[in-house]
């Protein structure tokens, strides 16, 4: 028999380790988590109004439900075990930890106060333990012209009302709210044909309530710039808000002196300035990633897998096949092994105190008892408070 | 007679869901569209066919090699009768379960017929796939063979 352990539980571990667990049905999966729960960007990187995506949870579910998969929850990698240890015991190491690091713009005043990475921001919208809030305010410009740009749009662009069923916390809407924001410009270097937002979604900004949107320079052709077109005069009554599209624009420098005023942008000989109190970008993630083969093998009973190995692209399905074909690299190795390694039997010794799925589920019932009616679920925000929660004996 | 399901996935929830209908009746095969060429067509089997729909109202990937080979093929399927069932998130109501839509048209206009409703499941609301496709498939395969 062998033993495998992936580490990271957001989807790229947990897709791995639904195609390990039909490729090699004797096998003993196990995932680790810093956190003490699962699902990693499927619970904190979806957008809190995206709750059909996070729909792919219930796949996952099965997998600690009925197939054998054991969750290892807040275990730190170099803290509670090392990846040598995990070496020795286990007949392949998986590592799933995707990125988590904002990339920079890398120009001038791009540290500024008032300028955040959409990692940051995603973070706090969706309750992700101990997250710094995010201040936000009335003016903000947007750099990106891919789907996270979009999702960050949305949430800002939504009204209190407009959050119905999501797990958006009370908190954070009345923080939102709060903010007042009135303008949101979205700019991007690409053209608008060029651009990687998706379609579906740009439509989506068409069922906003109290948002006028604004399209500055698309042209082109295409469903996104369809799509995009499609948004033309959206203006409901009264709308507190408006947010403006502009396509072909470099950024050249963040304005101000102890926060940020103004963003300045250049297509060719033209600059466009935006007065703003909130830079959010949304350009990608960035971190240290292994160097693999195609296959994602980093070197013999090591792995690669989601955007670890492949940077920070593309949605679900993608990272789902990845995960599929790296599965598939791992069975053949492992075909050619013994196997026998102690595996779990070695890991429940080093991390006794690990969360277990059980526990998870204590987290997860408390999480959707204790909600607002308007709303699927209340995160738990503190990572005390999660322990003490999974930790939690029954009366029975 | 024999019960064949054909998933159409992309992020796999239709997948799980063909296998729960498969182990929840029993005797039936499980095939991705994507492996399944329309020439293998059988008249004497019933087809329960479940797929999700994505991106902007588009088949799922492993339904569009399908769709291509019965563009390319142009089967009759006369005498060929199926089931379908539909995945979809009503967060984008104007592409709600167009995958359902555009799998059944591909079927019908090659002579094959639809029997019983073709139901959607919401992604985005509170019923399990599960809970919808399992009285739905009973009650279709009932009323085929009285």
């Amino acid at each position: 028999m062998h033993s495998i352990v992936i580490i990271g539980a957001g989807p790229s571990g947990c897709f791995t380790a639904q195609a390990l667990a039909k490729l090699l049905p004797e096998a003993r999966i196990d995932i680790l988590d810093a956190l003490p729960v699962p699902y990693g960007l499927i619970r904190y990187g979806v957008a809190p109004d995206h709750q059909g995506t996070k729909a792919v949870i219930r796949q996952f579910e099965r997998l600690f439900e009925r197939q054998g998969v054991r969750f290892f929850g807040h275990v730190r990698l170099g803290v509670d075990v090392t990846l040598e240890q995990l070496g020795d015991a286990y007949d392949a190491v998986v590592l799933a930890t995707g990125l988590h690091q904002d990339r920079l713009l890398g120009i001038h005043g791009d540290a500024l106060p008032g300028v955040i990475g959409s990692g940051a921001v995603t973070r706090a919208w969706n309750d992700y333990p101990d997250a710094a809030p995010v201040r936000i305010g009335q003016r903000v410009v947007i750099i990106g012209n891919g789907n996270v740009a979009v999702d960050l749009v949305r949430i800002l662009a939504k009204g209190p009302d407009e959050f119905h069923g999501s797990d958006l916390s009370p908190a954070n809407a009345s923080a939102l709210e709060a903010a007042g924001v009135a303008r949101i410009d979205v700019v991007g270097r690409s053209t608008a044909s060029a651009a990687k937002f998706d379609p579906v979604m740009i439509r989506e900004l068409g069922r906003l309530e109290g948002t006028a949107i604004h399209l500055h320079g698309v042209t082109g052709e295409g469903k996104l710039v369809e799509a995009l077109q499609g948004l033309a005069g959206h203006a409901p009554e009264a709308a507190p808000r408006e947010v403006h599209f502009h396509f072909g624009w470099t950024p050249e420098a963040i304005k101000g002196e102890s926060h940020v005023t103004a963003a300045r942008f250049r297509q060719g000989s033209d600059t466009l300035t935006l007065p703003c109190d909130t830079v959010l970008t949304a350009i990608g993630f960035q971190g240290e990633t292994p160097a693999t083969d195609d296959g994602g093998a980093i070197r013999p009973g090591f792995y690669a897998t989601g955007w670890l190995k492949r940077g920070p692209r593309g949605p679900i399905p993608e990272n789902r096949a990845d995960a599929q074909s790296v599965a598939a690299r791992i069975a053949a190795d492992l075909a050619a092994t013994p196997g026998g390694k102690p595996g779990r039997d070695a890991l429940t010794k080093w991390v006794p105190q690990a969360v277990t799925y059980a526990d998870w589920q204590r987290i997860d019932a408390a999480e959707r008892a204790d909600c607002p009616a308007d709303r699927c679920r209340q995160k738990i925000p503190t990572l005390a408070q999660m322990l003490a929660v999974a930790h939690q004996t029954g009366e029975s | 007679m024999p019960l064949a399901i054909l998933y159409g996935t992309e992020t796999g929830n239709a997948e799980m869901l063909a296998e729960d209908i498969a182990s929840h009746l029993g005797n039936a095969s499980v095939t991705n569209l994507a492996d399944f060429d329309p020439a293998d067509f059988d008249t004497g089997t019933f087809y329960i066919v479940v797929t999700s729909t994505y991106g902007d109202g588009e088949l799922p990937a492993s339904a569009q090699p399908f769709a291509e080979k019965m563009a390319a093929q142009t089967p009759d399927l006369t005498g060929i009768r199926f089931a379908i069932f539909g995945m979809g998130d009503s967060e984008y109501p104007e592409t709600f379960n167009f995958g359902g839509k555009r799998l059944e048209a591909i079927l019908t206009e090659a002579g094959a017929e639809r029997i019983g409703e073709r139901v959607t499941h919401d992604a985005s609301g509170s019923e399990m796939a599960d809970d919808l496709a399992l009285p739905w498939i009973d009650e279709i395969l009932a009323s085929v063979e009285a």
